[in-house]
């Protein structure tokens, strides 16, 4: 018998197929959960650590605004998002118009762009920092206004997406439904429609909740480039510039504080949200109609364009500007981070497909039952985790503090995974639960065993899905610095290697290095966005066959 | 072809619902079986069953005498065609009927000629090289019927295969799904909650409710001897009446419904002063106008009738195209229905004055059931 | 109404009187569900008028229309009660609270659904459900209620109980209805009127009976009840001025008078009831005997090609498979058609 055979009768065994996804748990669980929180342990076993830090106000309260700072923004930059962001994805569900498909496209744009590269060109629209050379807006902004500003740009599509997904959930019928019985728009929608929005608002609130509380490598350039590195903190940019991966005191309290609020605050949410009751028993029809037609919806829907606009595009795109005055670029230090960023972010995307099938599979065909609930959550949790503070924790785990070489690139590819490994398992999983289940079990008494099932019927359904999730993660793990830095300070990805140009910048007081970082980090847009435009091709393409 | 036969099937989900309470059934070998119930009856449960799809908490199922507990559903060579057709979207039309011939490695000659044969049955030769999305419903049910005959299995389970269409191609299609099924000679168990589908397609039916099997026959067995009040409304209108057993007389047993009224049906084995349910089916009530012509009757009546029941006033006619409704009014029993053919239309106008009969060996009589006459006649 | 280079209907025009209970009635596509939503104001037309009492209504926004609407697929409310469902309609008007529920109690007694007031709509059965988004849509006092086939996704013997009550509800109330469906069997029985609709546009009309007794085409024919249909030449006239057809062997029928030349190329319409069999006739074999209750249909295949099918009462024993009979047809109900240039089969294709 051949080996495809061979399988293909195993897949018929249920025990064996119990197995395959009992060591696909036990693989996720050890190398991917057990990793993000064993920081939490070490406030058990180096106590006197922990406790001299504690002890210590002074540090105690750098440390506490670091946290308030990465909190508050956050906080911020999430509330704004769905606010901005609800018009947009209502005009990308519900309306159809000639340009949709650029708004779409334009829409993503943002995810393409490596953090680090965000922070290099949001200073420099709004700022004017010194030793740049291209001019911007020049307004002279605070720290805190200035990250604000940059977190705006790369939480924002993570919210519309989310926001959008759960539009096209809800039956429209309710809405007309409602009108039909005399209810203005605006009434319909405040009364019928939100309420039923509640899934999609977690998920929106707490992936850029997140996403803002990670992001280390863009916030930290744009700290640099204004100076204010050494006094103005985040929690992933404290831990970035005090010391990688030096097991102190300080990395382990700021770390569990980090991670433990974020696990709070992700059941939280859930529980608010999930109870809040907006009290709908008041109507007012006049008003109701008023602000449903004319001038007032086209004003909402005017501003929220004009936030995408200026607040997310144009700061985005503004680092082009750089061409205009090209630096020269040490090709070989770039080509070499290049060929590691394409390392890590591969093979971390490969495992992701490899073992994130087998539980999007479970996840999806289960929904409902306990298990698969709880490794729903699971999977959510490395998303939670600042990635900063969840490099930290991996590198303590396996006990590669300060690592280099081989070992560091392989436990910087295991950090990476983590992170990446709940994008392709969500959505993997989004993709399974949209087929028809029938599909398989029709294929099944028409004689396919199992594993042929899936590799017939199934898995050509949903590859553009897997595929797009895969570049997606890809694009993500190209972009990331903090747990990169956190692990290893000696792997030089390109946004390390960003980082360090524009660091030197600063130190030697050196504009050509910034112009160096401008170049490079155009190089990685570039890639990104071959990328980004690769996924949306075989996503229509493979839209057009379903 | 098996004989199927399914051994006091259980099946509970979470919250206590029983999808199958001790179901058991017999299908012959050959048989077309419909298996005809409300929604939510188990239908589809029995079904997936049977093919392995799911495992029943307890009984057995077996093809032929044998248990198939433990093999495997690609190895049952029962195939389900289901409701939503689930025709590859990846594959074209040949492709999609070819499936099962190609998994199971049959040689290309083989496959090729097979194919040729089942798509030329349903009619679909001119559409071999289109895709699921560009085909419409029709044209994706003979698709999938294709496909299911070409797999070689030997049962064919069939989920509401025509609830997607139009009432009218329902119509059109339900002769050919039967007569083409019966060519191949699989034993084909069909669901459906449609009783006029069931009636023309069925060899046999099996009413289903709430997980069991409640009465197993032809049609015409069903339609004429329903087992309980429930089956006499369900397969064909019938007029529902409670009341209490008084005896039985010289070949028909009679049951007195309210103040005075008695009313005739079929010989029963009850109790007098036992409650009872008199079921009369729409098409065997037969209104007489009170003081007109007596009125030829239909060519499915006899000639003379028993004198009437009860009166009441004609409140409705219903024009239903080869036959019309009539909706009399009687005080104390509410409407009591009458199918008549459409060319007594003119004869009947509403207010008219009739007194319903019927024969007695049409009315069925039944214990009153322990739920409540009100829960029996639920008819979801 | 255009969407993009499809006319979804085309040159529409249709008068309801108040009151009145009109079906329209045509296969999935034929537009119908678009009709009753440009009616409605769900969706406005590219080009003409609607006009409620006279008024031109067309430009009014969907919410100030006040037509009651029932969708297909139910939509009641998921995160409302039964009771504030049907709440509803009186709530965005800014009733006041006290009215609000007992118009809504009221509403829901009608409809019998009174004892699930405080369940949710996925509590329910589908016809419990579609009788709350009924009084749902009657209870904001609309005179107008547009039923979008309310009971396809019911199963079908719900469905024939359902139908009834509907119109027993609406006539009570005196309420305009305008009821889209597909199945002819349901718009028989309880229309005032049938508007049959075909690729857009409106192909029939009349009451169940003019319908069903005296179609004005094949399609007609075919969609409304069922009838045999077959193929033939004008051969001549009898005495009584009745139409002569000879069909493919030869054999001749007479139909109703029609104004046919000779050699006229024809289809002729006969239903099953008005098929019987006799010593002599055409010639046909028994294919199938189903049993429907109060008769048998036995499904022959005639000399001539065509499937003929007709009915013998249940007290009678049919013939078997195989048997041949000899079958005439009641000349008083043989409707006779010119041949339509698309072929039988194109004029009365259903997708």
């Amino acid at each position: 018998m051949s080996l495809v055979a061979a399988f293909n009768r195993l897949s018929d065994n249920a025990g064996v197929r119990k197995a395959w996804l009992g060591l696909v748990c036990a693989i996720f669980v050890c190398i991917i959960i057990v990793p993000s929180v064993f920081v939490v342990t070490k406030v058990f076993t180096d106590w006197d650590l922990v406790s001299g830090v504690l002890g210590d106000s002074a540090k105690m309260r750098v440390i506490g605004g670091a946290v308030w700072n990465s909190f508050s923004i956050a906080f911020i930059v999430t509330i704004v998002d769905v606010l901005v962001g609800l018009p947009i994805a209502w005009i990308l569900v519900r309306k159809s118009f000639r340009g949709k498909r650029a708004l779409d496209t334009l829409l993503d744009m943002p995810l393409a762009f490596p953090t680090a590269v965000l922070g290099l060109s949001v200073v420099m629209f709004w700022g004017a920092p010194e030793g740049v050379t291209i001019p911007g807006l020049g307004l002279h902004l605070s720290p805190y206004v200035m990250i604000i500003l940059l977190h705006f740009i790369f939480t924002y599509p993570y919210m519309v997406r989310s926001l959008s997904a759960i539009l096209e959930q809800i039956e429209p019928n309710y809405e007309t439904a409602a009108m039909t019985l005399g209810a203005s728009r605006l009434t319909a929608v405040r009364t019928i429609t939100l309420p039923l929005f509640r899934a999609g608002l977690v998920t929106g609130i707490t992936l850029c909740f997140a996403r803002s509380l990670s992001e280390t490598g863009g916030t930290y350039i744009a700290l640099t480039l204004m100076g204010s590195q050494s006094s103005f903190f985040t929690g992933p940019t404290y831990i970035a510039e005090n010391g990688g991966s030096v097991l102190s005191g300080e990395m382990i309290v700021i770390s569990v504080i980090m991670i433990l609020l974020a696990l709070f605050l992700l059941v939280a949410v859930k529980g608010i949200i999930g109870h809040f009751h907006i009290n709908a028993t008041k109507v007012w029809p006049q008003v109701g109609r008023k602000l449903s037609r004319g001038a007032a919806p086209k004003a909402k829907d005017g501003l929220a364009l004009a936030f995408m606009v200026l607040i997310i595009l144009l700061p985005s795109f503004y680092i082009f500007t750089y061409l205009s005055e090209p630096a020269s670029v040490d090709t070989s230090a770039l080509l070499g981070s290049i060929g590691i960023s394409f390392l890590v972010a591969g093979v971390a995307v490969v495992f992701d497909i490899v073992f994130g099938i087998p539980l999007a599979l479970y996840i999806a065909r289960h929904h409902g039952s306990k298990p698969a609930a709880v490794l729903d959550e699971l999977v959510n949790i490395p998303l939670i985790i600042p990635t900063t503070a969840l490099g930290l924790s991996l590198a303590l785990f396996w006990g590669g503090a300060n690592s280099t070489g081989a070992v560091a690139v392989v436990l910087v590819i295991l950090g990476h995974i983590s992170f990446t490994y709940p994008l392709v398992v969500r959505n993997i999983t989004g993709a399974v639960e949209e087929v028809d289940p029938a599909m398989e079990e029709t294929a099944q008494t028409l004689g396919a065993k199992p594993l042929q099932a899936f590799t017939k019927i199934l898995f050509p359904i949903i590859k553009p899905s897997v595929i797009a999730g895969a570049i997606l993660a890809f694009t993500r793990s190209l972009g990331e610095t903090g747990a990169t830095v956190a692990i290893s300070g000696a792997v030089n990805t390109v946004p390390v290697y960003i980082v360090n140009l524009v660091k030197s910048g600063q130190k030697l007081a050196d504009p050509s290095y910034y112009a160096q970082a401008a170049m490079c980090s155009i190089v990685l847009i570039a890639i990104c966005f071959v990328l980004m435009f690769a996924v949306r091709i075989i996503m229509h393409r493979g839209e057009d066959h379903a | 072809m098996p004989e199927i036969v399914l051994e006091n099937l259980v099946k509970e989900y979470s919250g206590g619902i029983r999808a199958s309470d001790e179901l058991s059934l017999t299908i012959h070998d050959g048989e077309y079986l419909c298996l005809l119930g409300p929604t939510g009856a188990g239908k589809t449960t029995a079904l997936r069953m049977i093919c392995g799809l799911t495992a029943p908490d307890s009984g057995r199922v077996l093809f032929d005498g044998q248990d198939l507990a433990g093999i495997p559903i690609s190895e049952r060579r029962a195939t389900m065609l289901s409701q939503s057709y689930a025709l590859f979207p990846n594959m074209d039309v040949y492709h999609n009927v070819v499936f099962s011939p190609v998994i199971k490695r049959w040689s290309e000659e083989d496959t090729k000629q097979l194919a040729r044969s089942m798509i030329d049955m349903v009619h679909m030769g001119k559409k071999v090289k289109n895709y699921p999305r560009e085909l419409s419903g029709g044209q994706q049910q003979r698709t999938a019927l294709a496909r299911a005959m070409a797999s070689d299995s030997k049962v064919l389970l069939l989920d509401e295969p025509l609830r997607a269409l139009d009432a009218r191609l329902r119509i059109e299609l339900r002769k050919e799904l039967k007569s083409m099924v019966k060519e191949m000679g699989l034993t084909s168990v069909h669901v459906t909650h449609d009783q006029d589908e069931a009636m023309e397609v069925a060899d046999r039916i099996a009413i289903i409710r709430h997980g069991r099997i409640i009465q197993v026959g032809t049609p015409k067995e069903i339609f004429q001897n329903p087992a309980t009040p429930f089956v006499a409304n369900f397969l064909g209108r019938s007029n529902i009446f409670a009341g209490k057993f008084v005896g039985n007389d010289a070949g028909h047993s009679v049951i007195e419904l309210r103040d005075g009224i008695r009313v005739k049906a079929r010989p029963a084995d009850l109790e007098p002063g036992q409650e009872a349910v008199v079921a009369v089916k729409v098409g065997s009530t037969v209104p007489e106008l009170v003081g007109g012509v007596k009125d030829v009757q239909d060519s499915h009546l006899p000639d003379t009738l028993p004198d009437g029941y009860f009166t009441g006033n004609v409140e409705r006619v219903l024009y239903e195209g080869s036959t019309i409704t009539i909706e009399t009014n009687v005080k104390g029993l509410g409407i009591v229905s009458a199918q008549r053919s459409s060319r007594r239309f003119e004869y009947y106008k509403p207010g008219s004055r009739v007194i319903v009969t019927w024969q007695p060996a049409k009315a069925s009589v039944f214990p009153m059931p322990e739920s409540g006459l009100a829960q029996e006649m639920r008819l979801d | 109404m255009r969407f993009g280079d499809f006319y979804a209907v085309h040159d529409i025009s249709l008068t309801v009187a108040e009151g009145e209970y009109v079906t329209i009635l045509g296969p999935s596509g034929c537009g119908k569900t678009t009709l009753i939503k440009l009616i409605s104001g769900i969706w406005h037309p590219t080009e003409g008028r609607v006009l409620v009492d006279g008024n031109d209504v067309t430009d009014v926004p969907l919410e100030d229309r006040d037509i009651g609407y029932v969708f297909q697929n139910i939509a009641l409310f998921p995160n409302l009660d039964n009771l504030e469902n049907v709440e509803y309609g009186p709530r965005v008007r800014a009733q006041p609270l006290t009215d609000q529920q007992t118009t809504a109690e009221e509403y829901l007694t009608l409809v019998s659904m009174l004892d699930r007031a405080g369940m949710f709509p996925s509590e329910l059965s589908g016809g419990e459900q579609q009788k709350v988004a009924i009084a749902r849509a009657l209870a904001s006092g609309s005179k107008t209620l547009m039923l979008d086939e309310p009971l396809s996704a019911l199963d079908a013997r719900v469905r024939m109980e359902l139908r009834y009550e509907i119109r027993r509800i609406v006539k009570e109330l005196g309420i305009t209805v305008l009821h889209v469906t597909h199945d002819q069997e349901e718009a028989m029985s309880v229309s005032d009127r049938i508007v049959l609709m075909r690729a857009g546009a409106i192909h029939d009309t009349g009451n169940p009976m003019e319908m069903y007794r005296d179609p004005q085409s094949i399609f007609a024919a075919f969609f409304i009840g069922e009838t045999n249909l077959l193929e033939g030449y004008v051969s001549g006239y009898t005495k009584n001025g009745r139409t002569k057809v000879r069909l493919r062997t030869g054999y001749t029928v007479r139909g109703e008078k029609t104004a046919f030349a000779l050699g006229d190329a024809v289809i002729i319409s006969v239903r099953p009831e008005n098929v019987y069999t006799a010593d002599d006739g055409l010639r046909a074999k028994v294919v199938s005997v189903v049993f429907m209750g109060t008769y048998w249909r036995v499904r022959t295949l005639a000399d001539t090609g065509d499937y003929v099918e007709y009915n013998v009462s249940d007290n009678h024993v049919p013939p078997a498979p195989g048997e041949p009979v000899m079958l005439v047809f009641n000349k008083r109900m043989t409707k006779i058609f010119g041949r339509p240039k698309e072929g039988l089969e194109g004029a009365i294709s259903l997708e």
